[in-house]
């Protein structure tokens, strides 16, 4: 009996380690700027897509450590690019919180159906990042959930710190905060928001190509990550990045609990049952704070 | 006012116009396939083998001296409303003599398509469509199913697995299924045809689509140690997933993956790792090596068109352009539906590996020449291990024990 | 508003003098006029309210199994059914709305979505096989709707599209009149400064929710309506694919735009026909051209008309 819960436990934190990587991005940006990005799920995609093409495509040299070298900055660049291009530009206008979603969710449409018309509709794949697993006997966790929560949980730290001790993550904390203010005092609000709609495409892109050696690239494979990153961030409070770290790993062990015990079809039902509820007691979420 | 009156009729106008311009002389052929959303990747399969099959006979001279004009529409998702559309897009609007689709709607596609006259091919494969067939099979007389039903293609996997030439450990069995008509479907005639069996069934479960996680499922397998695995989910990334989870620790079970084996991807990406899993196609053209030299000779010219081997549907919807064209050019008139619709249901047609025959609800029972083909992927390529029915080893292709049962 | 509906439904009401023939064009109009109505409830709820209702496409099918299951084991005339149906959606809208009034912008819009979400995996699991839905295969013998012993089925195109046209009429004649009336006021108020007309004794919460039920009623009995034309129903419905559409109808149009919807409903359907052919091509040029109309036409069509015929009404705001 114990054997199993250990196991489930396990499936558990994997679910929560791929969970936190994804929503951190989302979580930020609509901290920062109240901008809710329709188009997450298909950013996601790009990374995986930017992996394949690096090398199953180019075949590139130095596999992995390349990819995220040459990635990390083409999604950046594309983050930056597109918050300027298209969402900027609302921000002046009534109504703007729903135009941004309804740019967004065409902006999805695009890409995905982009990478269909470019890559096809079948899904792609990628080499593993390791091999074999880690045999403890009754236990068996394979490498690549090691390196993908080892992987996920420091890049969040990292991104942690940059938030806590560096000059553009204090600026983004202070527009977060007080726009009014931060607008005083200098901090340039327009930058702000790009740079952290850029760090965001970063985080979801990076996750993208860390998870698409495990659960393969899809044109339509992002909906999911964005439904999923959407339930996080409402659970643990838009805007908080720590409450997301644990409404990602509270909702990854729900997850694999319901289905062991209730099956998967339940899991749906129990994520929004949970979320509900919690809603109803703290509609800011876990973490989050009004305003 | 004046000028927002004369826009609005312009628009009218614009709308009325919509009607693209037809063609002269050739006899049209309706397409109806996913070109967009989840089903792309089937509704290409399909399209492949009709493609073939039109450009054969228009190379050839075309049919009565006509060439054949192929007319797509895209059903997107199936949505009730979409599938009506087709039907009175291409029957309706432009007078398609015949239709030829895949996956058409499981049900829907019967009672679209029915209101008109022209021969309709459907890959549907579900018992549902057969129902609604059985309703009013006058009616429905131009309605014809390439495939055997959803049940009838689970109990030929319920026999070949008792088939095998295998000491099963015991008798337990999991049913991982999708939650669509079809995974349900044959979920349930699974489980029926192991009960009476005496076996029992430890795990049945209902999953979604795009569940890659399988950790608590395979922790329940893990400690129920069923002897056969059945997982019938028809999309590459779930089923990979699942088989990779579970070969980090697993158990002695036959995984046996029936129509699932199907999606390209999953042999293509997995290679010799998916050696020992067994699957199944129905209408199928078995392979490495062809019944017939003809059944042969139409793989090499697929994959010289395609570059590729041919998919599950390419050759089922091929075979219904061609025993359609068989019957309009035994008629002599494509345009009397009626006349070619019986001539379909009687006379049937021969094709590479010999004779198709409908059965008095249109479908395509499998058996005799055409039977439902049973796989194992070895040395990473699909074998035809089985026929079915009745259950034969097929030429001297032999089930290998999996590497995980030994 | 009035004059340009009036215009719109009168345009469309001569259509069947041109193409009455073909079956495959009253089909298309006829979906104009459902979705008219759908995307017009949309533009009601979270153009006018505020509120970034996902829900719609759910309520619409919720509305049509309720009236398909009702008419089929209950044996009620589908002319009755769809009215239950409606009154279903309300009460199911109602619920929905009373948790979602707490909450806010993006929150809502999740919450909402959550019943779209939901349903699927519902109405094809044992609850829904319990209730009648008939799990992922769907109901596949919906009886048409009958006044006074005629049938209206899908073989008299004619005369249902003419049925659609009364129903979508009276249910654009309806959300005129909400939005001309105090509550359409109290709307602007709220969405321009819901504090402050919470201190004129504007009671958001109120409102907020008699919009819900309304719009989930009269969604859900169009739903109701759209089962007994198709005759069958599947929950194929709920991909992205139709959701994604609306919004496009919305975009299109106009949001806040009313009667900008129907027009954005005649429109995207007539593009999504014509683009039909070119297969993936078509959502892709859907979603550039949604992005390239909200940063171009942030009125939608309307603004755009407003900006060719001048005069009549600079911005909405200036009317209230």
């Amino acid at each position: 009996m114990l054997i199993e819960y250990a196991d489930v436990f396990i499936s558990g934190l994997t679910n929560g380690s791929v969970y936190a990587l994804m929503a951190v991005g989302l979580t930020l940006v609509y901290g920062v700027s109240k901008a809710f990005n329709f188009a997450y799920g298909s950013f996601y995609s790009l990374g995986g897509y930017l992996a394949w093409v690096l090398l199953a495509g180019i075949g590139i040299w130095g596999g992995y450590i390349s990819v995220f070298i040459i990635a990390l900055p083409l999604l950046m660049a594309f983050g930056y690019v597109t918050e300027k291009l298209i969402v900027a530009p609302l921000r002046s206008r009534s109504d703007w919180e729903i135009k941004v979603m309804m740019i967004t969710l065409g902006l999805a449409l695009f890409m995905d159906n982009f990478y269909q018309v470019a890559f096809g509709s079948r899904m792609k794949s990628l080499p593993p990042i390791v091999d074999g697993v880690w045999d403890l006997g009754d236990i068996v966790i394979s490498y690549q959930d090691i390196v993908i929560l080892v992987l996920s949980v420091s890049g969040i730290l990292a991104f942690r710190w940059i938030l806590n001790n560096t000059r553009i993550g204090m600026a983004v904390r202070a527009v977060a905060q007080n726009p009014e203010g931060a607008r005083i005092v200098g901090i340039p609000k327009d930058r702000v928001f790009a740079a952290t709609f850029a760090i965001s495409t970063v985080m979801v892109g990076a996750g993208g190509v860390l998870l698409a050696q495990k659960y393969f690239v899809s044109p339509t494979g992002g909906w999911d990550i964005l439904v999923k990153s959407w339930v996080i961030t409402a659970f643990g409070g838009m805007g908080s990045i720590q409450g997301g770290l644990y409404a990602a790993f509270i909702l990854g062990m729900l997850e694999a609990f319901v289905g062991y015990w209730f099956g998967m079809t339940w899991v749906l039902f129990a994520l929004f049952a949970v979320l509900l509820a919690t809603l109803a007691v703290r509609p800011q979420g876990l973490m989050g704070k009004w305003g | 006012m004046k000028k927002l009156v004369s826009l609005i009729l312009t628009i009218t106008a614009a709308l009325a116009l919509a009607v693209p311009a037809m063609a002269a002389d050739t006899i049209k052929v309706g397409v109806p396939l996913a070109m967009t959303g989840a089903y792309t990747d089937t509704g290409d399969n399909y399209w492949k083998g009709i493609k073939i099959a039109i450009d054969e006979i228009n190379a050839s001279g075309g049919l009565l001296g006509k060439q054949l004009e192929p007319v797509r529409f895209d059903t997107q998702e199936f949505a009730p409303e979409r599938v009506m559309q087709g039907a009175d897009y291409l029957c309706g609007k432009m007078k398609v003599d015949s239709v030829h689709a895949g996956w058409a709607g499981w049900g829907q596609d019967v009672r679209a398509y029915g209101k008109y006259t022209a021969p309709f091919f459907a890959d549907d494969g579900s018992q549902s469509a057969v129902d609604v067939f059985n309703q009013d099979p006058k009616k429905y007389s131009n309605i014809y199913q390439l495939t055997d039903t959803d049940i009838n293609q689970a109990s030929s996997m319920f026999r070949v697995l008792m088939a095998l030439p295998y000491e099963y450990p015991n008798k337990k069995v999991a049913i991982i299924t999708a939650d669509d008509a079809w995974g349900t479907g044959v979920g349930e005639t699974l489980a029926k045809n192991f009960k009476k069996e005496g076996w029992k069934v430890a795990l049945h479960e209902e999953v979604p689509y795009g569940t890659r996680e399988w950790g608590p499922i395979l922790t329940r397998i893990r400690k129920a140690k069923p002897a056969i695995i059945h997982l019938e989910i028809v999309s590459a990334q779930e089923v990979i997933t699942f088989f990779r989870q579970f070969m980090e620790s697993p158990t002695k079970s036959i995984l046996s993956y029936g129509y699932s084996i199907v999606p390209r991807e999953v042999v293509q990406t997995m290679g010799t790792e998916a050696d020992g899993i067994i699957g199944e196609v129905p209408t199928a053209m078995p392979t490495p090596i062809a019944p017939t030299p003809e059944a042969q000779a139409w793989v090499e010219n697929f994959k010289k068109i395609w570059g590729h081997q041919p998919q599950a549907g390419s050759w089922a919807a091929y075979s219904g352009v061609k025993a359609w064209a068989a019957a309009v050019e035994a008629v002599g008139d494509a345009k009397d539906h009626a006349a070619v619709c019986k001539y379909i249901s009687t006379k049937g047609y021969k094709g590479e590996t010999g004779w198709w025959k409908w059965d008095e609800s249109n479908v395509m029972r499998a058996g005799g020449d055409v039977p439902i083909g049973h796989y194992q992927v070895q040395g990473g390529e699909l074998v035809t291990i089985f026929t079915d029915p009745p259950v034969k080893p097929y030429k001297d292709f032999k089930f290998q024990t999996p590497r995980w049962c030994k | 508003m009035g004059g340009l509906m009036a215009i719109i439904y009168g345009g469309l009401a001569i259509m069947p003098l041109f193409v009455g023939g073909v079956d495959y064009m009253m089909h298309i109009l006829i979906m104009i006029l459902i979705w008219a109505v759908v995307a017009s409830c949309w533009d009601l709820i979270m153009g006018f309210a505020g509120i970034f209702s996902f829900g719609q496409v759910a309520f619409f099918v919720i509305g049509a199994y309720a009236s398909a299951i009702v008419s089929n084991k209950f044996g009620i005339p589908p002319f009755f059914s769809i009215f239950i149906a409606g009154g279903i959606a309300a009460i199911l809208g109602v619920l929905v709305g009373l948790p979602c009034l707490r909450l806010k912008g993006a929150y809502v819009a999740l919450v909402t979505f959550a019943v779209h979400m939901i349903l699927e995996p519902f109405l094809k699991g044992h609850m829904g096989r319990a209730i009648g839905t008939g799990g992922s295969r769907g109901i596949l013998t919906i009886p048409p709707i009958n006044i006074f012993g005629y049938a209206f089925t899908p073989d008299n195109k004619v005369a249902v599209f003419y049925l659609t046209l009364v129903l979508a009429v009276i249910c654009s004649v309806i959300i005129l009149m909400v939005i001309r009336s105090f509550w359409g006021t109290a709307f602007l108020a709220l969405k321009d400064s819901e504090d402050f007309s919470a201190s004129l004794g504007v009671s958001a919460f109120k409102y907020k929710l008699a919009v819900f039920a309304l719009t989930s009623f009269l969604t859900g009995m169009v739903g109701g309506f759209y089962a007994h034309y198709v005759g069958m129903l599947s929950t194929r419905m709920l991909g992205i694919d139709l959701f994604v559409t609306l919004m496009i109808m919305l975009v299109i149009g106009g949001i806040g735009q009313f009667p900008g919807a129907i027009l954005g409903a005649i429109v995207t359907v007539t593009l999504n026909e014509m683009l039909s052919p070119l297969g993936p091509y078509r959502p892709l040029i859907l979603g550039g051209l949604v992005v390239v109309l909200v940063l171009l036409l942030p009125d939608g069509v309307i603004g755009l008309l407003r900006r060719i015929f001048g005069g009549k009404r600079k911005t909405r705001e200036a009317e209230a």
